[in-house]
């Protein structure tokens, strides 16, 4: 079994602390109503603390932080609910140019993304192309040392903030990764509203220009460093899900030793003991399954077959969870100031990301050799 | 699954594999599916003996009593490959009743039963449910009466799984009627084969048996006692907790069974293995086989440790045998309508054993603990919630 070591138990202690104080229910609530909202003195914080660039290395100004140290931060991030754009650049945004960019492209951008300078958004799904990402309709035609961009990227988080744009892009040889400045001629964003707090963005490449420099790696059919960097950002998910999924379960037996009904605490019956132990089974054996294919990620040994076991079973679990709570709260739950509603948005937007069950068991099969 | 057994034991470990590999050989597959797969026939035992003999039955006991002072992890390793390979691997002996004695008994019962236990010679089976006393085990009324240097036995006990073929019962008595109920029950160890015991079958639906247990003025000589009077109910309410963890390898087996059942077999025209929804099944229940695999593992780990498990070992058993239905439902939905045919019939498959399964472990989530009482105690226990 994996158990944290002493300095993983004191970041999840700090992280704990400091995000119960910065991340409060209510200003996820509020940054939530707010048009492009986002959580920018907990950011500046977390810079500081060097949480930004937690698994950048030290020549980086990185912490040079485990895989797994990563994962037990996330955790208490999904735990506080946390909106931002700590996945989408410090996690995705950073494990690309890691795994796939060149001594001098890590140079310009490691850094910056530590110190929180720079925010990048990744921009992978069209709207007629899923997470299997069979079918990538922006396309990118090389022209001399330069490629020309045009065509629709959706669900981007916090373009609006970014200053680098990560794009997956259809190249002649195959499909290629590009660092594109969002200031460019012909790079437009749209906000979408969303139904859980995180800011997404449409964004339409118009014939963007970029120097063939800014591709990170090569083109490559099979997306092999690309899908590499989406089934480690999986684990990471996996981990903020099982925060989530533990703070619903406490506040949900908090709340059940106290109401009232019957002359009982609702927590005495034994179907609200039932639902209550349901929950738990699924935040343990989430994280059980999490924790697996994060060890086997920080221990640098194949982990295909755990990321895909874990985003599907803590996808369905998750929001299980948040289903059964409605059920022991009752009302009070389902109204809009209710800290629960923002777990329960959360828990279904987050299946979708890096790939929903349906697809991490397709790969599951494949991967069992079915 | 990497499990972090040290370098020595993973050669102890690799050593009896290939043991238990080389005994299983097919007739004595055939023998131990018929007898229910509980201790399974002569030839089963012969192979349990062997393994005995190398002090890999019950590997983490010390080894003056038959043990090789091994960690949990390397047990827990060790039954699950038996489960996996067909072998009988509920020994309530040697895993259950074996490790109460070892901590609360005395040092003349250790001395007669744990070398035996961990030779794999005796089998013991649990005295404890009664027709009125199931989930509510303190309500056994099994009178023993203290006669000086003996105790005298009156009642019935139900359900005693292998007690047609143990050689010793563990049995839960009341020894003190004027006590609160839980505080006047004493475990105590009787040869079956004393006067006054009558055994009598309860055929299952699945076909194997198990036994009411009739005694009629029995007499237990006092020395059997294991640890004090009237603490029995404690002894046992740690030991369903701890040592019976249910064992995912005999399931594991089936899914195995079924994938490749399904790389080779078609219906209406089509490799079963293609079907995408097919596919989306078998990926679902290996997730949950994983899961299952990492919550008994998590349990050696905490014993190993030394620390005392409160919830986990009843979330274990509740996943474990849930998921077993899950698993034989969904192969029965796979095979399809041939797989109501039983063993021997034209058109049967896989011997007819998915059918066998499928009614087998209905009882999963009745015994040992039903999955209601779990969810209970996963309440009370792990989230401290209030009892009524």
């Amino acid at each position: 079994m994996i158990r944290l070591n002493e300095q993983q138990i004191m970041l999840k202690k700090s992280a704990r602390d400091l995000l119960a104080n910065e991340c409060p229910s209510s200003l996820v609530r509020k940054l939530a109503e707010e048009e492009g909202g986002w959580p920018e003195q907990a950011w500046s914080k977390m810079a500081e603390l060097g949480w930004l660039g937690l698994i950048v290395p030290e020549e980086h100004c990185g912490c040079a932080g485990s895989f797994f140290d990563l994962v037990v931060l996330a955790e208490e991030m999904g735990r506080a609910c946390l909106p931002g754009p700590f996945m989408s650049s410090s996690v995705v945004g950073a494990m690309f140019i890691l795994e796939m960019g060149n001594e001098k492209q890590k140079m310009e951008y490691l850094t910056k993304i530590a110190d929180g300078s720079l925010i990048i958004a990744p921009a992978i799904l069209e709207p007629k192309c899923d997470w299997r990402l069979d079918k990538i309709s922006v396309k990118a035609v090389k022209t001399g040392d330069s490629y020309v961009i045009s065509g629709t990227k959706t669900l981007v988080p916090y373009a609006h903030i970014a200053n680098v744009i990560i794009c997956l892009a259809a190249t002649s040889s195959g499909p290629a990764i590009f660092l594109i400045d969002k200031k460019l001629d012909g790079v437009k964003t749209t906000s979408l509203k969303n139904m859980d707090g995180d800011k997404l963005f449409e964004i339409n490449f118009n014939k963007v220009k970029v120097s063939a420099k800014d591709m990170l790696g090569k083109p490559d059919k099979n997306l092999v460093h690309v899908k590499n960097v989406l089934s480690k950002a999986a684990v990471v998910k996996c981990a903020e899900m099982v925060g989530g999924g533990q703070q619903v379960l406490d506040f949900t037996v908090d709340y059940v030793k106290e109401r009232k009904q019957f002359g009982s605490p609702v927590g005495a019956f034994q179907a609200v003991q039932h639902h209550c132990a349901n929950m738990f089974t699924d935040v343990e054996t989430s994280r059980l399954l999490t924790y697996e294919a994060a060890a086997k990620i920080s221990n640098g040994e194949i982990f295909a077959l755990e990321a895909a076991m874990a985003k599907s079973w803590v996808n369905e679990a998750y929001t299980r969870i948040t289903y059964t709570s409605h059920q022991c709260v009752g009302g009070v739950g389902f109204m809009a100031d209710h800290d629960l509603p923002l777990y329960t948005r959360r828990a279904k937007t987050s299946e979708y990301l890096f790939g929903d069950s349906v697809m991490q068991r397709e790969n599951v099969a494949k991967l069992l050799k079915l | 699954m990497a499990l972090e057994l040290s370098q020595n034991e993973s050669k102890v470990f690799s050593e009896v594999h290939d043991l238990l590999v080389k005994e299983t050989t097919p007739d004595v597959a055939e023998e131990i599916f018929h007898t229910g797969g509980v201790y399974g026939g002569p030839k089963a035992r012969k192979v349990i003996q062997k393994v005995g003999a190398r002090g890999w039955l019950c590997p983490s006991w010390p080894k003056k009593y038959g043990g090789i002072e091994s960690s949990e992890l390397l047990r827990f390793k060790i039954v699950d490959d038996m489960a996996y390979l067909g072998l009988p691997y509920m020994f309530i002996g040697a895993h259950m009743a074996g490790p109460l004695i070892l901590k609360h008994a005395s040092e003349e019962l250790k001395d007669e039963f744990l070398p035996v236990l961990a030779k794999g010679n005796i089998e013991i089976c649990l005295g404890y449910t009664e027709p009125q006393a199931g989930s509510d085990l303190a309500s056994l009324e099994i009178r023993a009466e203290d006669k000086g240097d003996y105790f005298l036995i009156n009642g019935q006990k139900m359900f005693n799984t292998s007690a047609h073929i143990a050689d010793y019962h563990w049995l839960a008595a009341r020894t003190d009627p004027n006590a609160p109920k839980h505080k006047g029950i004493t475990l105590m160890i009787v040869d079956l084969k004393t006067p006054g015991i009558t055994i009598r079958p309860m055929v299952s639906m699945a076909g194997w048996k198990t036994n009411e247990v009739f005694y009629d003025n029995v007499q237990v000589p006092k020395y059997r006692v294991v640890g004090e009077l009237n603490k029995g109910f404690y002894y046992i309410m740690t030991a369903l907790d701890y040592e019976r963890a249910f064992v995912t390898g005999a399931y594991r087996r089936v899914f195995d069974d079924l994938a490749g059942y399904v790389k080779t077999a078609s219906l209406n025209g089509k490799l079963l293995s293609k079907d995408p929804i097919i596919r989306q099944q078998l990926a679902e229940l290996a997730i949950e086989l994983e899961v299952a695999h990492l919550l008994y593992y998590r349990l050696a780990d905490m014993l190993d440790h030394h620390e005392t498990p409160s919830y986990e070992p009843c979330m274990e058993k509740l996943f474990g045998t849930e998921l077993t239905k899950r698993v034989t439902n969904t192969a029965m939905q796979i095979m399809g309508p041939a797989a109501q045919l039983l063993e021997g019939t034209k058109g049967a498959l896989l011997g007819g054993a998915m059918q066998h399964h499928y009614l087998s472990c209905i009882i999963e989530t009745v015994y040992g603990g039903t999955s209601e009482i779990m969810r209970n105690i996963m309440a009370l226990r792990g989230l401290g919630l209030p009892a009524r």
